[in-house]
């Protein structure tokens, strides 16, 4: 039996070690400014209109809702930091210890990592969607296609929370996870649809970004903000995508600390 | 004799060759406080970490309550908390943070929160300090936090990994005292130290440990008594005495050897000297012989160690 109570009060200390954080926050939210008020304004009128056609109508808030998206990810990846700063200081063996169960654990760990993601993004959120909805008025936006795209989001967060946190558990070792994390971090982002759709990238990345759940997320997204296109992925299959994501990783990071963490191994 | 309410059935841990611990079989019963006394790297940390579950065990288990540790860790921890050796603290949290999310981890009521970490602050000396960052704190502040962790939890059994280390003499007195009414309330303590004078003050019964091995458990008065001429009577006399009164004086219940250092100077080895004593200046009367002085040694832990091991806790240490 998982107890929610559990689940939350190890959610909440991961909530609050995120304010520790203030100067990568600050910087994060920079970048996103940047990103939209240069970078994304300036490519949008590069763009020809049938490109911005094929996108939605607007390129601009095609990609306003991919910076989102990959914002979300890189501050959910951020768990796996504070794991191997836990590790330095030997907190990963007083969790280990305390009378929470390694469910209620790794669940609670991943709740808290894509939360405070979640919760750090939304007011970027907002004006995201506020550039969209006021750039193409004639978008129909369905409350309830809102409320589905921001459930998948925060499950996709969850999600990429439990990915750090399995990642960081079984690398074990901070230079190997900061290598590797940080060429998928390259990658993850450049193979996906958070800046351009699947129809202009080669077939061979496409095929590879179509699994991509950073693809789910983003398209999802945009439809749920009514930016419905023939280039984005069916709501049905990005949908089953993050919810597969999500279980696999879960089930990956409890698999990993009920038979296999212990502690006094880290690097 | 009351049940055990922890069961250590051949526990092994081994780190690649080294074998940390080693088939290690131990019973500690409910409400008794447990020292597990033994030198630098015999395996006590080791054996700690696998009672809370943090460490597999590579052989054998070890029963917390009705519980097995490598069938139920989940079950196991409920019952258990371990305030570490090293303090585990990341450096960004104040003392209040710590321990206020400590107690609720553990599920101790919000009212009841406030007045348990306002009391255990002022006992460990930190109430001031709760709300500074702690990597300003020094290294005994540090493990006086750790040590409030599990004042605050009072869990059924209280595991404490060298809980004065790093302490001022005042502060450990406090924390040995709180350990003490820690276990009046009802938790069974197991406390690992290297300090004889720790084990011997706290412990109901020492279980002395050595390359991962028990070598023996019992209370530290029948531990030491244990020692054949261990207790040592020293007594300087107003004339020299002879070879017969010496004869004689070794005759005596419980006198394992008697020297002479010099020819009115006796060092007598034996076994419970308390007892042994009376006889001997009742003696020493009878024989018109004057006693000038009297001194009586106990032996300590160490000569226990070094009964069963050939070797001081601190040469161990060296090895
Ligand atoms: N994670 C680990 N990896 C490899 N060896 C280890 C590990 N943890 C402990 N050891 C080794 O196991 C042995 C027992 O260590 P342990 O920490 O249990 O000793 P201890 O009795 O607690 O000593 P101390 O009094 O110094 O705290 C030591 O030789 C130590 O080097
Ligand atoms: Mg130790």
């Amino acid at each position: 039996m998982i107890s929610l109570r559990n689940v939350w009060v190890v959610a909440e200390r991961d909530l609050r070690t995120f304010l520790n954080y203030k100067h990568v926050l600050i910087m994060r939210a920079l970048w996103f400014l940047a990103q939209i008020a240069l970078f994304g304004l300036v490519v949008n009128k590069m763009l020809r209109p049938d490109v911005q056609e094929a996108v939605g109508g607007s390129y601009f808030s095609f990609y306003a809702a991919g910076i989102i998206i990959s914002l979300l990810y890189s501050t959910s990846v951020f768990i796996g930091y504070d794991i191997y700063e836990e590790a330095d200081h030997g907190v990963i063996e007083y969790l280990l210890s305390l009378p929470v169960s390694r469910k209620e654990l790794v669940l609670g760990r991943s709740i808290g990592g894509g939360l405070r993601s979640f919760l750090y993004v939304s007011p970027m959120l907002m004006v995201v969607l506020y550039l969209i909805w006021s750039s193409n008025p004639q978008s129909f936006v369905s409350p309830l296609q809102l409320f589905i795209a921001f459930l998948a989001l925060f499950l996709f967060t969850f999600g990429v929370s439990g990915f750090s946190i399995t990642l960081a558990v079984s690398i074990k070792s901070s230079d190997k996870f900061d290598i590797f994390l940080g060429m998928i971090n390259a990658l993850i982002v450049r193979l996906s649809t958070t800046l351009y759709p699947l129809v202009y990238m080669p077939s061979y990345y496409a095929g590879i970004a179509q699994f991509n759940p950073l693809t789910f997320a983003a398209d999802l997204f945009r439809w749920g903000a009514g930016l419905e296109s023939a280039v984005l992925t069916a709501p049905a299959i990005a949908i089953f995508g993050i919810i597969s994501f999500f279980s696999l990783f879960t089930f990956l990071g409890i698999f990993l600390h009920e038979r296999v963490l212990e502690g006094g191994s880290w690097q | 004799m009351p049940k055990p309410i922890i069961r250590i059935v051949n526990l092994t841990k081994k780190f690649g060759n080294l074998t940390a611990v080693d088939h290690l079989n131990l019973e500690i019963e409910e409400g008794e406080i447990l020292g597990l006394l033994g030198p630098n790297g015999a395996g006590k940390t080791t054996t700690l970490l696998m009672l809370t579950t943090v460490l597999r065990p590579t052989e054998g288990t070890a029963f917390v309550g009705p519980y097995d540790v490598t069938q139920e860790p989940d079950k196991a921890r409920t019952l258990v908390g371990m305030a570490f050796q090293d303090p585990k603290v990341l450096w960004v949290s104040t003392p209040w943070d710590i321990l206020n999310w400590h107690a609720k981890v553990c599920g101790i009521p919000s009212n009841e929160r406030e007045k348990r970490l306002r009391w255990v602050l002022e006992e460990v000396g930190l109430w001031n300090e709760r709300r500074k960052s702690v990597h300003t704190f020094s290294g005994g502040m540090r493990k006086r936090i750790e040590v409030a962790k599990i004042l605050v939890q009072r869990p059924k059994i209280a595991i404490i990994d060298e809980p004065t280390t790093q302490i001022d003499i005042v502060g450990k007195h406090r924390i040995w005292n709180m350990i003490r009414s820690l276990r009046d309330e009802g938790s069974t303590i197991l406390l690992a130290t290297n300090e004889l004078y720790e084990a011997d003050v706290l412990s109901d019964r020492v279980a002395i440990i050595h390359r991962g091995k028990l070598l023996v458990c019992d209370n530290p008065k029948k531990l030491k008594d244990s020692i054949p001429g261990g207790d040592v009577i020293e007594v300087v006399l107003g004339k020299d005495v002879s070879k017969k009164c010496l004869e004689e004086v070794e005759r005596m219940n419980r006198v394992v050897d008697v020297l002479s250092t010099k020819p009115n100077h006796l060092k007598i080895y034996l076994n419970k000297a308390e007892e042994v004593l009376p006889q001997i200046t009742e003696f020493f009367l009878k024989m018109r012989i004057p006693i000038k002085s009297v001194q009586m040694s106990e032996p300590t832990l160490d000569d226990v160690f070094a009964h069963y091991t050939g070797l001081t806790i601190e040469e161990a240490e060296k090895r």
